[in-house]
């Protein structure tokens, strides 16, 4: 079933449309959140998102960019926690609060959710919803509230970070 | 936390009993103020603890108006069918309203009760426009679902 589907059948007041939405896309949500804050943070934060969206979710006009629209949550509700990092410089921003387990460690991606422990947070952000969460340009522009070329600039950026940082790490490809 | 406990986690702002609640916090609260309010005003000798009694039950009133529009504005947002529901409780509530308004008027027979059965009026004007509206809404959402269940059934 569609997310516009489903996003219609919940503004209808379909409890049990809302459950589906939830288990489709509890995944990447929580999964942004504790890249972008770790996983003390991620149950708390994910609570929140989903807590917002059931208030937004009558009033979105374009249930077809449901996607886009929850990660704008998503993304306000980390950055609300990030704020004073953000504050910072972002050349001083590096030290994230989000540490490598060695669980993650054994799936493919493994240097990429390594090595984004060690970036700035919109260069992780940006890494996280690009390669990890799949959306497009377009969209990751939206959910940063920031032009496309503001994000390829910030993703060209990211990804000479994450290598520099990689190799530092000892790998070599 | 899996999916499933994010659920049960939302279960009370996903509970259409806890939004209808709200609603009729809301309408109960202001349809009770200004029923006792124009109770209060159109009687013509009052002692002052029966003026104190009216005083405090108007104030409980606006305090369950408050709780109400707070719920809705800031918790838990109404679903399209619940505004439906919140439609139909209007317009009954702000019916009944107009009716004793209209007795009251009648039998006061001064311009407060006049101006009572003005606002209970209006207030029901606002609830029936309330009602068409969120019935328009929710045919609109519908008639989407319907489309998308055509679209994804098609081979």
């Amino acid at each position: 079933m569609s997310d516009e589907l489903l996003v219609v059948r919940c503004q209808l007041g379909e409890r049990e449309a809302f459950a589906e939405l939830v288990r489709a896309w509890h995944g990447p949500v929580w999964t942004y959140v504790r890249r972008m804050l770790g996983p003390v943070e991620a149950d708390d934060v994910s609570q929140e998102v989903w807590l917002a969206v059931v208030r937004g979710l009558p009033r979105l006009k374009e249930p077809g960019r449901f996607a886009p629209w929850l990660f704008t949550i998503a993304r306000r509700a980390v950055a609300n926690r990030l704020r004073e990092e953000y504050a910072r410089p972002e050349v001083a921003a590096g030290d994230g609060p989000v540490s490598p387990d060695a669980t993650v460690a054994l799936v493919d991606r493994a240097e990429l959710v390594e090595g984004l422990s060690g970036l700035p947070a919109r260069e992780r952000e940006i890494l996280v919803l690009f390669y990890l969460e799949d959306l497009s340009v377009e969209d990751c522009a939206e959910i940063c509230a920031v032009p496309v070329g503001t994000v390829k600039s910030r993703l060209s950026r990211a990804r000479r970070m994450l290598r520099d940082h990689l190799t530092e790490k000892g790998y070599r490809r | 936390m899996n999916p499933d406990d994010m659920i049960g986690k939302l279960s009370r702002p996903l509970s259409l009993r806890s939004r209808i609640g709200a609603v009729v916090a809301l309408l109960g609260g202001l349809v009770g103020a200004v029923g006792v309010g124009l109770l209060w005003a159109t009687e013509p000798a009052l002692p002052g603890r029966t003026h104190l009694a009216f005083g405090l039950l108007v104030a409980l009133c606006l305090a369950w108006t408050g709780y109400g529009s707070w719920a809705l504005t800031r918790r838990t947002p109404l679903f399209a069918l619940d505004q439906v529901i919140a439609g139909w409780l209007s317009v009954v509530a702000t019916g009944l309203l107009t009716a004793a308004a209209v007795a009251v008027a009648a039998v006061r027979g001064t311009w407060v009760g006049v101006t009572g059965v003005a606002v209970a009026v209006t207030m029901t004007a606002v609830a029936l426009v309330v009602l068409v509206r969120a019935r328009a809404r929710h045919a609109a959402l519908l008639r989407r679902r319907r489309e998308l269940e055509g679209r994804a059934g098609r081979p």
